[in-house]
């Protein structure tokens, strides 16, 4: 596979040629029989792939298929079972050695992208490289800079390179920790694993990290790309592999499949995502109401909820839309305007307030905001509220315990064990976790903020389908988020924010492109 | 599909510490047996075990005092400076007349009043606690000086009061007693009501509890004021026992007293700081220390051991710990 396959701004279109000629090209990148058990638990079993250099090869999989356990063997984190073999561009890996991936050329972006925040790019892209340094040990911070700079030329970023990263966008520091896997100043690399790089991306931010990817590919680099968001397999791929319960499914060239067959062969299962009927809930009062609402983008915001309703906000990163959520649920405090919840009026800033009120939040991030560390599961589920577990005045562990396993059956959290540490769980089990304790307060209205972010589809469909069933008993949901097909999956009406405002409305049935036209279009508008 | 195994911790949960999480007895006992028959004559005498359990009961009740904060993930630094204030209260209102009672009253008061001075400095003013109480110490230092003039307080102190310090019942120290109340009022606190739960889900993430609709302003807030009063109370019985009072008596307790509290946390409940953990670090320290100088050790082993013991015993925790994570 050559790179003039890749011009410019499509994604080249992969032909049966990858499959047919991978036995006369040297893969960058050549996996076969990996299998790896752990405390006699099989969880991966005879993993074969290859990835050619130039190409963008999609690894896909539902939480717990082995992705991540695939990528980390790589990564040199675990041993495999004897019996693999890994060839980065001709060469055998000693598995066993951590060092040897990246010394053999494979570099790794994670997810959580190993920046320091509070360093700028010069800083971060030196600490994988080193520093460039005159006598005596001072930092020749020019060419820091201009190197710096260069290399995130190289991915199409412009980027202050003396800003601390924790000011940038999560594009740009994407394209940082990818700049610095590249390492302009070792060997350029076979292969560059990205591991789920888009999970926290809006998508007009994807877009730009999709052109770098292209890039990296024209330069004749393998990516190995993991994922769960299907707009960016399908755009950026050209072949795809297909985990299930530790087993390759399929490689195939991404023209051979469709969102619908993809995720049938992911599921194994016929999933019918997007022709979920809409259950046709009464419309009983209005349970959540905002009026004249500013925030630091949001302007003049007036919104009301009805219970037995789910309403969506849309908008692309900066429109407002990622701050609603927060000022509805008093995690900030609004400049002015006021929320109402089941007709009582929240000082600003008071969750607890909007609890009383009958309010549950589900918070984006999980990891800062939703989930207790060091706390177990089931501690994670009850935390909200205490009193049913109290006998005679003080709290029992049965009780807790009893509680808490109701939920975690309720919501197929797996695995189901309320006494693990929350931390064990994937993200997918810990966002139900989260919403176990949302759910658990009877609320009223329950706001969402990116509810199913990180979380694979599998998990995404029960989530959802909960929260379907908890509205046709009359609660009232609002949801923001910046997936347009979880809004037309879910919502009865969707609000539309562009420049902290509300532009547009729209009303079920709504196709996901419409959504997402919707959040574009009135950019241009809004700018015009 | 199961979660468990893609995160690849599959069989081996954090949960399941199993003798780690009873090392602390374990080592104790241990300690016991090896110095009760290398020191058969001065060793397992009740006197031994007497002066133990009453030379620790102070430091327990400070350490005690700095088990809630750092379960709420703050920390209080002028516990020790507290315990001085307060105790210098005590003692230099009776020397001025007033009742002990009284004097110890206000003693407690003391306590609190520092614990909300504490508490409106970090929640109110948005102080980190480190640095706020680092400062309230030192303020405290100039209080504790102002009120003994830089003299130990030997007069006028009741009789009743240095009884109440000294005494035993049935046999068991005072000191022993007042730790043991308060040990297990803290106990039910920490485990059995909502307060305690809410203080360690402040501490494991205060913004998600935040957002879940727990007080956390509040919360800390608790956390302060009962550390101050645990504290005065730490100082209140300190100086029952020393019948004076003086400026240098506080600050010694800190350390110690965070060590203990470290150490605990890899104790009964590891990953937590908690009160029966908090309570076997103290006096598995005390039994090694007392063991060594019966032996004949040097009067530095004291710190010696405590030192070698909080850092052993913490990297030992974090290792079983990363170990059933990996």
């Amino acid at each position: 596979m050559s790179d003039s396959q890749h011009p410019g701004a499509e994604a080249a279109v992969p032909t049966a040629a990858s499959a047919g000629v991978a036995s006369s090209v040297v893969p960058a990148l050549d996996v076969v029989g990996l299998s790896k058990t752990f405390d006699g638990t099989q969880v991966l079993t005879d993993i074969r792939f290859d990835v050619l250099p130039g190409e963008v090869h999609a690894l896909v999989g539902e939480n717990g298929s082995g992705k991540s356990t695939t990528v980390k063997i790589l990564a040199g984190v675990y041993d495999p079972d004897d019996g693999g073999a890994v060839t980065v561009a001709g060469t055998a890996l000693d598995l066993s050695d951590p060092s040897a991936s990246d010394a053999a050329g494979l570099r790794f972006v994670h997810q959580d992208l190993g920046l320091v925040a509070a360093l700028d790019a010069r800083d971060n892209l030196a600490l994988g490289q080193g520093y460039d340094t005159g006598w005596p040990w001072r930092i020749r911070w020019r060419s820091e800079g201009a190197a710096a700079r260069e290399a995130l030329d190289r991915l199409g970023y412009d980027i202050d390179v003396t800003q601390p990263v924790s000011t940038l966008s999560i594009s740009e520091r994407t394209a940082i920790a990818i700049a610095r896997a590249l390492s302009p100043r070792r060997e350029t690399p076979a292969v560059v694993v990205l591991d789920e790089p888009t999970a926290n991306l809006p998508e007009s931010e994807v877009r730009r990290l999709a052109a770098s990817i292209r890039r990296l590919s024209a330069a004749g680099i393998g990516v190995l790309f993991i994922s769960h968001h299907f707009e960016e397999v399908f755009d950026l791929a050209d072949r795809v592999t297909v985990l299930r319960d530790g087993k390759v499914v399929t490689t195939r060239p991404v023209a051979e499949l469709d969102h619908g067959s993809l995720v049938e062969l992911m599921t194994g299962r016929t999933l019918d995502v997007d022709h979920v009927a809409q259950p046709q809930s009464e419309l009983r009062d209005v349970v959540l109401a905002t009026s004249g609402l500013n925030g630091a983008v949001v302007r003049d915001l007036d919104l009301t909820v009805a219970g037995g309703e789910v309403v969506g906000v849309a908008g692309i990163t900066g429109s407002g839309r990622e701050e609603v959520a927060r000022l509805v649920a008093g995690d900030l405090s609004p400049e002015s305007g006021e929320v109402v919840v089941a007709g009582r009026r929240i000082a600003a800033g008071r969750p607890d307030l909007c609890k009383a009120a009958g309010m549950s939040y589900v918070p984006a991030e999980r990891k800062t905001n939703g989930i207790v560390t060091g706390h177990s599961v089931a501690e994670n589920v009850v935390i909200a509220d205490l009193r049913p577990l109290r006998r005679r005045g003080a709290l029992r562990a049965r009780l807790q315990r009893r509680d808490a396993d109701a939920w975690i059956e309720r919501l197929d959290v797996r695995p189901r064990d309320g006494g693990l540490p929350i931390e064990s769980l994937s993200g997918g089990n810990q966002q139900k976790v989260v919403l176990a304790r949302a759910l658990r307060l009877s609320p009223t209205v329950l706001v969402l903020d990116e509810p199913t972010q990180g979380v694979d589809v599998g998990a995404q469909a029960q989530i959802r389908s909960h929260i379907r069933a908890a509205v046709a008993e009359g609660l009232g949901v609002l949801v923001c988020s910046s997936s347009s097909e979880e809004l037309a999956e879910m919502c009865d009406r969707v609000v539309v924010m562009v420049g902290g405002r509300r532009v547009r409305d729209m009303v079920a049935p709504m196709e996901v492109d419409e959504i997402t036209a919707a959040t574009l279009q009135s950019v241009a508008e809004g700018t015009a | 599909m199961t979660t468990d195994i893609e995160s690849g911790r599959g069989k081996r949960p954090r949960r399941s510490f199993g003798l780690a999480r009873y090392s602390g007895l374990y080592i104790w006992a241990l300690l016991i047996a090896l110095f009760a028959v290398w020191l058969p004559d001065t060793f397992p005498t009740t006197q031994t075990l007497r002066s133990v359990a009453d030379d620790q009961a102070v430091t327990c009740l400070v350490a005690l005092a700095l088990v809630v904060p750092i379960a709420a993930g703050i920390f209080d630094l002028s516990v020790a400076a507290q315990l001085g204030f307060s105790l210098v209260i005590a003692v230099y209102l009776q020397s001025q007349g007033i009742h002990p009672v009284i004097s110890v009253l206000v003693a407690l008061a003391s306590g609190l009043l520092v614990g909300v001075l504490n508490a409106i400095v970090v929640v109110k003013l948005s102080v980190d606690s480190f640095i706020a109480t680092l400062g309230m110490s030192s303020i405290l230092a100039a209080g504790v000086y102002t009120v003994t003039d830089g003299q130990p307080i030997v007069n006028g102190i009741s009789e009743g009061f240095t009884q109440a310090g000294r005494g035993t019942l049935l046999g068991v120290p005072l000191t022993v007693v007042y730790l043991a109340v308060v040990a297990a009022v803290l106990w039910y606190v920490m485990e059995y009501t909502p307060l305690g739960r809410h203080f360690y889900a402040t501490g494991g993430n205060p913004q998600a509890a935040r957002l879940t609709g727990l007080r956390v302003d509040r919360i800390t807030a608790y956390a302060f004021i009962l550390s101050g009063l645990l504290a005065s109370i730490a100082g209140v019985v300190l100086a029952a026992k020393l019948g004076s009072g003086s400026h240098l008596a506080g600050p010694p307790y800190l350390l110690p007293a965070f060590s203990a509290a470290f150490l605990g946390a890899t104790q009964i409940k590891p990953g937590r700081v908690n009160v029966l953990g908090t309570l076997v670090a103290v006096y598995l320290l005390a039994t090694g220390v007392k063991g060594l100088q019966l032996a004949g050790a040097p009067p530095e082993i004291n710190d010696l051991f405590n030192g070698v013991a909080l850092i052993a015993a913490v990297a030992l925790a974090a290792r079983s710990a990363r170990r059933a994570r990996s």
